[in-house]
């Protein structure tokens, strides 16, 4: 179920270029392959959320594409520009691609202001005085400008990943990529973090979330991924994925994640509804 | 058997400057010792493997083998290589080195306990090993290890007694001079431990009032 066009040639320049390219990524720790041969294509200003259980390979893709991780064979183009080789710096990566972890993994020394300003002030060669009046723009924008002088460990979970938002934020990238960004939330934070990334996704930024909140996905993304073992089995709209998906895992997968909700997007038949969609 | 405290305090004061030599020794040693240690903790965990080989092996054979052997290479053994020491300057040079092959342990596992996410940021962040290092990893890592360096200063300040072997004036040596004038030696090495053990408490409680103050920071 690949959309690219699986030629080994590099993307044709002067075509306006994807903000992702993934060619039959393979990726592996020791003998689990974890990878088995990826393509995935992500047009600028385009939200893809990836679904899929625990062990399918999303998060690992993720972190191929900022370079997290050494990929075994593939390519991987950012705007055209091929990323997956040796002659990136983080720094390159780190000025195009921003990415949230599920344990946000904020500075814990640092105040948060400090965590926002120490990598466009290093990197990105900020001044300090543009720094702070960037990162106070956008502690605004993540509605904490309040705490910009708290540490960490005062705040909440919903309140760190939410200032890890706007860390990532501050080094202006053109891709943003969430890696389970509430999995390690307490359920009554989730709604203040998904609102941040909604706010974010409605601004036409590039963003690639993993997520297990289908309800989110399927309201705020413009394409559904799903993966499984490594492969992608499915993608389409979020109307086409959620109300009939045709892979049988597919329909699987949602049944199990959207039945302790009491939710049931495809219906009690979800197959046959399909039939007849335009 | 009766103790006669008075036969050793016309001699007090050479205790008490024994103890001071002591103290300069122990305190030297821990700052050359933690330098040079924290150089090799961080080889120790540098992505370089030949690196980490080497402060491995260093740390192996620093760990392994006695400190009274150490001084003794470093102050008997360099002369037939033509490099003659004062003693002192053997002594904290032996010192410093064996110290430092604890320190690199203490290091690398006070870096080591740094969680994994803050490398991943520190890199997606764009920033290199070393701004990393610098500006991440280490000020996280030194409050780890703050406790560790403080008990090897404690070490040190008791270990240094072996400098007595290589003549060097610190309290031990004293104590042995005292008892020979005296022959108290009760009385003098009595003494001489508990002033010791005034050294060692007191640093100890140093040690946890300026760790009280960081973990606040």
């Amino acid at each position: 179920m690949s959309q690219s066009a699986a030629s080994s040639a590099p993307p044709a320049a002067g075509l306006i270029q994807p903000a992702i390219e993934v060619r039959r990524l393979h990726k592996s720790f020791g003998k689990l392959d974890v990878l088995k041969g990826v393509s995935l294509t992500v047009p600028e200003g385009e939200v893809v959320s990836v679904i899929g259980p625990s062990g399918s390979g999303k998060s690992t893709m993720a972190r191929c594409i900022c370079r997290r991780e050494e990929i075994n064979k593939g390519e991987i183009f950012l705007y055209g520009k091929r990323v997956d080789g040796s002659n990136h710096s983080n720094r390159d990566i780190a000025r195009l691609v921003g990415m949230i972890f599920q344990q946000f993994n904020l500075f814990p020394h640092l105040s948060v202001m400090d965590n926002l300003t120490l990598s466009p002030i290093n990197i990105r060669g900020l001044s300090k005085e543009e720094a702070v009046e960037n990162a106070m723009g956008l502690l605004k924008r993540v509605g904490l400008e309040e705490k910009k002088d708290a540490r960490p460990g005062e705040l909440s979970g919903g309140q760190c990943q939410r200032v890890a938002i706007a860390r990532a934020l501050a080094m202006n990238p053109k891709i943003m990529l969430f890696d389970e960004p509430t999995s390690a939330l307490d359920p009554e934070l989730v709604g203040e973090v998904l609102d941040v990334i909604a706010d974010l996704a409605g601004s036409g930024m590039t963003m690639m979330i993993i997520t297990h909140e289908m309800v989110f996905a399927k309201e705020v993304s413009d394409r559904v991924v799903f993966m499984d073992e490594g492969n992608i089995m499915e993608q389409g709209s979020p109307a086409k994925i959620f109300s009939c998906p045709d892979a049988p895992r597919t329909r699987l997968f949602l049944q199990r994640m959207l039945a302790p909700l009491g939710k049931d997007f495809s219906g009690e038949s979800g197959s046959e509804a399909c039939g007849h969609e335009s | 058997m009766n103790l006669d405290f008075s036969a050793i305090t016309p001699y007090l004061h050479m205790l008490l400057t024994g103890a001071k030599v002591t103290l300069q020794a122990s305190l030297l040693a821990v700052f050359f010792g933690s330098v040079f240690g924290t150089l090799v903790g961080a080889m120790r965990v540098s992505p370089i493997a030949p690196l980490r080989s080497v402060a491995a092996a260093y740390i192996y054979t620093i760990r392994g083998t006695p400190l009274l052997i150490q001084l003794f290479l470093i102050y008997f053994g360099l002369p037939s290589l033509g490099l003659n020491l004062p003693a002192f300057a053997a002594g904290i040079i032996g010192l410093s080195i064996n110290s430092s092959g604890y320190v690199g342990e203490i290091v690398r596992g006070g870096i080591e306990a740094v969680p994994k996410g803050q490398w991943e940021a520190s890199k997606v962040l764009g920033l290199s090993y070393i701004k990393t290092m610098r500006f991440i990893i280490l000020p996280q890592a030194i409050r780890n290890m703050l406790p560790a360096i403080g008990n090897e200063f404690v070490t040190l300040i008791k270990e240094s007694s072996l400098l007595s072997t290589l003549a060097i004036t610190e309290l031990t040596m004293v104590g042995q001079q005292v008892r020979s004038v005296t022959y108290a030696s009760f009385e003098t090495f009595i003494a001489v431990g508990i002033i010791y053990l005034v050294m060692t408490s007191s640093t100890s409680l140093l040690l946890q009032y300026v760790e009280k103050k960081w973990q606040v920071g």
